[in-house]
């Protein structure tokens, strides 16, 4: 009886020790899928499955915010480089900033948003349906089958789909470009490419794939720890998307650095 | 089972386009900044190079032939920028060519700009190591524009005295501008100015027809101008003149020599002319000379009256009073 009050008796306080509690549950989290990832059986058809689910379908969405951010940056651009009659410059600066940040930072929010929450709603779910065990003891492995297939369909598929919301953005900004400054193509691509590197192009990939890993890790974790019957779901699907929205921008900071470091180097 | 087949060919279709994009994209960064092609390595030292990075580019005649690869230091405190240069146009650049800094417009990137160079000179290698000039530097340009605004000041601080001294009527030109005598003086100067710059106008005009009549055809100055046989005919004239004058000069030669000879006592018209013993005894000589004259003339007479030239006389008188009549 003695040995439970010490158990139940907070190290540091409550808040705190679950804070720890938690990081520690994400690490095992983290470090069993690393290890589940390379051992067989390797589940291809899901995986594609997922693939579809992630990449694919959230393709419309995506290129649609990807067009309008490429145009409504363009605009909001303008005024400023027109003060010093610099608008000819717009493509090197869109190019820029669609490359390096805003292309990665854009899909990784709206994937986050829209697989994050699917995928924590989903494992969360089947967590309190109990489905998961129903997995385990029907011999098939739930963390392989779930969480694997999914965290290396979002690593993945969020840098194709980066590269794709790039290209839609850069001719979203090109329109807007072409329209008002009667600039044609191959001249606003050549701008677009004069102002960049392949560090800006491999960085940005790079960075996409960490993205996409911590949408897939974030979504799978909250799903699979979700507690407290449909109410745990929604918090589950919440808190995955806010958390990895968050995780997004600190990376995007971590590697913005590592990238600074590397280019001045 | 169909489904799962047409989700996978959409995925792997998803795939690929989307490493399409990233292909193309690399492709184009390549070829665009020099990549993949054939490239020499060419080096320059500056002083300062004013924010140069790795990657900006290498300007040939306006054109972009390559870029910054690599910057290091150099000696004590320069410089050195290698530079990756399109081989194609390694025969259009000279050893004698210069590299220079620049921008890429008014505020754009810091560029490599090579000019210059002679077909004297031999193309350029691999690792050959260009003649580099600095630019402009914004903070001397600074300097000399402080420089001219000092000057400008002091400039303008003469102008101000000058024009208060003007205002205050010193000097002639404040005196002209104050004065009204000297303001109407001034104006006659002018005027006579102005009347002598008519006379002159009348006198281009005179001298205008004068040198159009020597112009006519006809006109001695006009045919010695433009008439060659005249030129060759006075060619020939002045010849002639010239051995003419050979011939004076000769004649006066030979002059000075006889005059030279004439003063000259040892010969015999020397001493006639320089002799003064000479010319006592020839004056002596004459002298009895005359007196022997008068003396024979006298004989003569007494001869015409004696036997026997007394007929003859006679006879001489009676033929040339014959012929007289």
């Amino acid at each position: 009886m003695a040995e439970e009050s010490d158990d139940r008796k907070p190290l540091l306080s409550k808040k705190i020790d679950k804070f720890f509690t938690g990081l520690a549950d994400a690490w095992n989290f983290v470090r069993r899928f690393w290890k589940e990832v390379f051992l067989p059986p390797y589940e291809f058809k899901e995986v594609i499955h997922q693939c579809y689910r992630i990449g694919v379908e959230s393709l419309p969405l995506i290129s649609l915010t990807g067009f309008i951010v490429g145009i409504v940056f363009t605009n909001q651009s303008r005024p400023s480089l027109s003060e010093f009659g610099a608008t000819s410059w717009l493509p090197s600066l869109i190019s820029i900033a669609v490359v390096r940040a805003m292309g990665p930072l854009v899909t990784a929010l709206i994937a986050a948003g829209k697989v994050g929450s699917s995928i924590g709603a989903e494992i969360g779910s089947m967590k309190v349906t109990e489905q998961i065990d129903a997995m385990e003891v029907s011999a098939t492995n739930p963390f392989k089958f779930l969480v694997v297939t999914r965290v290396l369909a979002t690593t993945f598929m969020i840098p194709i789909l980066v590269l794709y919301t790039d290209f839609v953005a850069l001719m979203g900004s090109f329109l807007n470009v072409n329209s008002n400054e009667l600039v044609s193509l191959s001249t606003f691509f050549f701008q677009v490419f004069e102002s960049i590197s392949f560090l800006d192009i491999w960085s940005s990939v790079l960075k996409s794939l960490l993205f996409g890993f911590t949408i897939g890790i974030v979504g799978c974790y909250k799903g699979y720890h979700s507690s407290k019957g449909t109410e745990g779901v929604g918090r589950a699907a919440n808190s995955a998307v806010v958390i990895s929205m968050f995780l997004i921008f600190i990376e995007e900071l971590l590697v913005l650095q590592v990238v600074n470091a590397i280019r001045t180097f | 089972m169909r489904g799962e087949n047409k989700r996978s060919v959409i995925v792997g279709i998803f795939v690929f386009l989307g490493i399409a994009i990233l292909v193309a994209g690399v492709m184009t960064l390549g070829g665009q900044q020099k990549k993949f092609v054939k490239a020499i390595q060419l080096k320059a030292v500056f002083d300062d190079i004013g924010g140069l990075q790795p990657g900006n580019n290498v300007w040939f005649s306006g054109v972009k032939i390559g870029t910054v690869r690599k910057i290091n230091f150099y000696g004590d405190s320069q410089v050195e920028i290698e530079m990756n240069v399109e081989e194609e146009v390694r025969e259009f650049i000279r050893k004698d060519s210069k590299a220079t800094l620049s921008s890429d417009g008014l505020i754009g990137n810091k560029i490599i700009v090579i000019y210059g160079g002679t077909t004297l000179a031999p193309p350029v290698e691999d690792g050959d190591r260009l003649e580099s000039v600095m630019p402009l530097d914004t903070d001397k340009m600074m300097e000399t524009l402080q420089e001219n605004n000092k000057n400008l000041v002091d400039i303008t601080n003469d102008l101000k005295v000058l024009t208060g001294k003007l205002a205050a009527g010193e000097g002639i030109v404040g005196a002209v501008m104050t004065d009204s005598t000297l303001a109407e003086n001034f104006r006659a100067i002018i005027t006579n100015l102005n009347r002598a710059s008519i006379n002159s106008n009348q006198m281009l005009t005179d001298l205008n027809k004068f040198t159009s009549k020597l112009n006519q055809e006809g006109n001695l100055f006009n045919d010695l101008v433009t008439d060659t046989t005249m030129a060759s005919e006075l060619r020939a004239t002045v010849a002639s003149f010239r051995s003419s004058a050979t011939n004076t000069e000769e004649l006066t030669a030979k002059l000075s020599e006889i005059s030279s000879k004439l003063d000259d006592p040892n010969n015999s018209l020397g001493m006639l002319l320089n002799d003064p013993e000479f010319a006592e005894y020839l004056k002596s000589t004459l002298e009895n000379t005359d007196s022997a004259t008068y003396n024979l003339n006298r004989g003569l007479e007494a001869l015409e009256y004696t036997w026997p030239f007394r007929k003859g006389f006679k006879r001489k008188a009676k033929a040339e009073e014959k012929e007289g009549n």
